[in-house]
């Protein structure tokens, strides 16, 4: 006896056509591919363009974006409230909010600070790699620890730094900003003038943005989410 | 979103639209001019301000410089319209603790301050803010463009076959279409411009 013939497996579901039947076949199978590629591929580019857009599109930040990002300058002369020397680089992969205020400014400096706090609770735990520094403006006054008991009040977030006045009016003019003796008060107070911008390094140490002090909190909080 | 692909290609490449470049912040100061009144950086907010920078003695040099600030100024009143941002012109002298009766006469004929303050001053502002020389001795004429923002928009350290007033004027007026069409729609065009750095 011998055992009956089993085709070979691959022979199976592809049996030799007959005469004449894989033209057709062949052909069905062409116009899908064509129909496939005339519809698929723009769907295909469609996609991809959206996703490179999403991927790859520039937040519009509300600040004033530097072109070319410099690292921040130095700060040599300051010191943190604990005596320590300021280093900025110190923050590398956080993005630190920069401010020159002092803690006697009666409006502008706790109002700036409080919009900078509510922004950073729109950023959730991200908030985390936000530091919000102030330079005092009035080192006469702004002694380490009342300049460091003025920025915890605001979060553990705001440190502040101060110095020799020659340190600070160099670090000041580095940035951008101005400062001055103001009006004097009849308690024997004074106010200090000052630029009241808000400035902002990136997670890289450069110089990136500037923001005007009147930035609501939620389009300072995108553009801080932007920069992280 | 291919159209808009493309279009940003086509953007980049004829530049429709041209911007000078935000390259830093320009330095804080509080200075005194030769009437003695204070001059500070503060008072340039909403204002485009060319800078230059001399020393007190500085021969044909000083004329030529004081000639292209003058006519950049008379030109730019005339030509260019900046919207609604005003104009000005300052003068660093490069001299520190200038008396103010030197300076007072070294401006002579000049309707714009010429600001003066001490080494340190000058340090900060001339050397780490503007990035040039404050020394007097080594003075080669030079000029900057500030934004309202405080931003420095151009620097122009070395004369070039260009007339600097020609450069200077044509730069500010780039300036100007910038500060015009800083609302609505333009805006984005704008902000294009500067991400695909159409400088001129």
């Amino acid at each position: 006896m011998t055992a009956p013939t089993v085709p070979p497996i691959d022979n199976v579901d592809t049996p030799e056509p007959e005469s004449g039947a894989p033209v057709g076949r062949s052909k069905r199978g062409r116009h899908a591919r064509t129909l496939l590629l005339i519809i698929g591929a723009p769907i295909l580019v469609v996609v991809l363009a959206f996703g490179a857009f999403r991927m790859f599109s520039p937040h519009i930040y509300s600040g004033t974006v530097m072109q070319a990002p410099t690292a921040a300058p130095s700060m040599d002369g300051l010191e943190w409230t604990d005596g320590t020397p300021v280093d900025l680089a110190a923050f590398d992969g956080d993005v630190v909010v920069l401010y020159f205020g002092y803690t006697y400014c009666p409006d502008v400096c706790p109002t700036t600070l409080a919009q900078v706090r509510q922004s950073l609770r729109r950023l959730g735990d991200d908030a985390e790699r936000v530091h919000v520094m102030m330079v005092s403006v009035d080192p006469e006054r702004d002694d380490l620890a009342r300049l460091g008991d003025y920025m915890s009040s605001f979060g553990p977030e705001f440190v502040g730094a101060t110095g020799p006045i020659e340190a600070i009016e160099r670090v000041a003019s580095t940035y951008g900003v101005f400062f001055a003796r103001g009006e004097e008060y009849d308690d024997g107070g004074y106010a200090m003038d000052h630029t009241a911008s808000l400035m902002g390094i990136d997670t890289d140490g450069h110089l990136r943005i500037l923001w005007p002090s009147t930035l609501d909190p939620d389009t300072l909080a995108a553009d801080l989410d932007a920069l992280l | 979103m291919v159209l808009l692909a493309l279009g940003a290609m086509a953007f980049a490449i004829f530049q429709p639209i041209q911007v000078l470049p935000r390259l830093r912040l320009a330095p804080g100061y509080a200075m005194v001019d030769q009437a003695g009144a204070s001059l500070t950086s503060e008072d340039g907010r909403g204002v485009i301000t060319l800078y230059t920078f001399v020393p007190l003695e500085c021969g044909d040099e000083c004329v030529r410089v004081d000639d292209t600030m003058r006519s950049v100024q008379r030109r730019v009143a005339a030509d260019v319209d900046l919207g609604d941002a005003d104009f000005r012109l300052v003068t660093v002298v490069l001299d520190p603790d200038a008396d103010q009766a030197d300076v007072a006469a070294a401006a002579s004929g000049a309707e714009w301050p010429w600001i003066t303050g001490s080494a340190d001053q000058i340090e900060n502002v001339v050397g780490l803010g503007f990035r040039r020389s404050p020394d007097p001795a080594e003075f080669t004429p030079s000029y900057a463009i500030v934004d309202g923002w405080g931003m420095i928009r151009g620097e122009y350290r070395y004369q070039t076959l260009a007339d600097d007033a020609d450069k200077l004027v044509r730069h500010i007026d780039v300036l100007g279409g910038e500060l015009r069409n800083s609302g609505g729609i333009a805006s984005f065009a704008y902000g294009a411009a500067h991400v695909f750095q159409c400088y001129p």
